[in-house]
């Protein structure tokens, strides 16, 4: 058994992709579906800190080069003859890792 | 390109076209979420019209992920698979239309865990050769009659050995084997090379002694140790001298028996895995010197690993009459 891997075609370098990674499961609100839910937002700070808002929870994460990019591969046709396509590469991660913040609205105080 | 290899009772590898890894799954407990074109802060602070919301799926997640790791390439079986046939020569009972057990470049490429380059490289190694497409060994026998036809020659026509013409062999010898044949064994044993025009062979003193060596040695359990060497350096070609340094990893000798033997030891028969082959060797036995075991593991070394990091990982050392002797680890069956 040979599966091959190949370039997914088009010119120029291959897409870059950056990889997430969350301590943790990540569960969708209501039961629902994860496909087609919203994960939450992605900011940066003035300084590159990737900052993760994921429901009420804010996360403060890193950025990561990767010492061993990663290929992601797609699996095309199947058996006997198996076929990869090495769709993307990834070098950086978003690494969080940190505990998640709740962010809780101000409380005015009673006057 | 990538390829994977491998049976379904096999360990599965990913070669590159030089290189084999080993692919093991890892597993995490975090979740990774890939996002195509996600941009980092880097990126979006060189661009400062993206200070809109930007939209981006994340195109899936995985708890795992498979891990290379360079390893030797799987060449053991690919000796295995050319010694179900070997060839015997054109005169032999050989059924010339069965495919049955002969193998083409694209069904070895098929069949071993390894990188194109590094089945080509083999399979000169081993002086393989292809024969109506198919990669085939020599029958030892018959390559120790090939060379023998070549040495007489060379003693015949007083030719020094590090200038043997290819051009006089194929006439001289061309009505006793097929030509092809004669160039092949010139080629396995020697070293071509061209002088004005001429294509000649530097013949390999140490591998024709050491084929010789095995001639003598295969036909009896072991030999009386200076028995032997008297036999073989009156059997080599006049003109080379034997030395027993010229047989490592082919035979061992057993420096404690009285008087000193030497019996037929050869490390392509001995077990890949490196586990079982430290369990072999103590099972052949129980103490070995670095000297006398390094000839048996060395093939076993990674990139950059030594024989010295290998026997601190398997074995375990002692002294024994002031030697520096290693044993197994564990007790062995």
């Amino acid at each position: 058994v040979t599966p091959a891997l190949s370039h997914s075609g088009g010119a120029g370098a291959l897409a870059q992709w950056v990889l997430l990674e969350l301590q943790g499961e990540v569960e969708p609100r209501q039961s629902g579906a994860l496909a087609g839910s919203l994960l939450g937002d992605l900011h940066y700070t003035r300084e590159g800190v990737p900052v993760l808002v994921v429901g009420h929870h804010i996360l403060y994460g890193k950025v990561v080069q990767l010492e061993k990019p990663f290929a992601v591969l797609v699996k095309r046709g199947g058996a006997p003859h198996g076929h990869y396509t090495v769709t993307a590469l990834i070098k950086t991660k978003l690494l969080f890792k940190t505990r998640p913040k709740p962010i809780i609205t101000h409380v005015p105080k009673k006057v | 390109s990538l390829v994977i290899r491998g049976e379904k009772d096999e360990h599965a590898v990913l070669c590159s076209k030089d290189k084999t890894y080993d692919m093991k799954i890892a597993d995490t407990s975090n979740m990774l979420l890939f996002v195509p074109g996600c941009k980092t802060a880097e990126e979006l602070n060189a661009d400062p019209a993206s200070c809109n919301i930007i939209h981006s799926q994340i195109a899936g997640f995985s708890n795992n992920y498979w891990e290379l790791r360079r390893c030797r390439p799987k060449l053991k079986k690919l000796r295995k698979l050319l010694m179900e046939d070997p060839y015997d020569g054109p005169d032999s009972q050989e059924d010339q239309t069965s495919t049955f057990s002969k193998y083409t470049t694209e069904d070895l490429l098929s069949l071993i865990q390894a990188s194109e380059e590094e089945i080509l490289h083999q399979l000169q190694v081993i002086d393989a050769c292809k024969i109506e497409g198919y990669w085939r060994i020599l029958h030892f026998d018959y390559q120790m009659k090939l060379l023998n036809h070549v040495t007489q020659l060379i003693d015949s026509e007083s030719w020094p050995l590090n200038k043997v013409p290819l051009y006089a062999c194929l006439e001289e010898l061309g009505s006793l084997e097929p030509r092809d044949m004669i160039e092949h064994i010139l080629v396995s044993y020697g070293r071509k090379y061209v002088d004005a025009g001429e294509v000649f062979f530097e013949m390999h003193e140490d591998k024709i002694c050491r084929a010789i060596a095995q001639m003598l040695l295969q036909n009896a359990v072991k030999f009386n140790l200076s028995e032997f060497e008297e036999v073989w350096q009156q059997s080599v070609p006049e003109g080379m001298t034997t030395r027993l340094d010229q047989l490592q990893g082919l035979a061992l000798v057993d420096k404690s028996s009285r008087p000193e033997t030497i019996f037929l030891l050869k490390v392509e028969d001995l077990p890949e895995d490196n586990q079982e082959r430290f369990n072999s060797l103590f099972r052949i036995r129980e103490k070995w010197t670095e000297v006398d075991i390094t000839p048996y593991i060395q093939d076993l070394c990674a990139e950059k690993q030594t024989v010295g990091a290998l026997l601190t990982k398997y074995a375990r050392s002692s002294m024994l009459n002031g030697v520096k002797v290693y044993n197994s680890r564990r007790p062995i069956s």
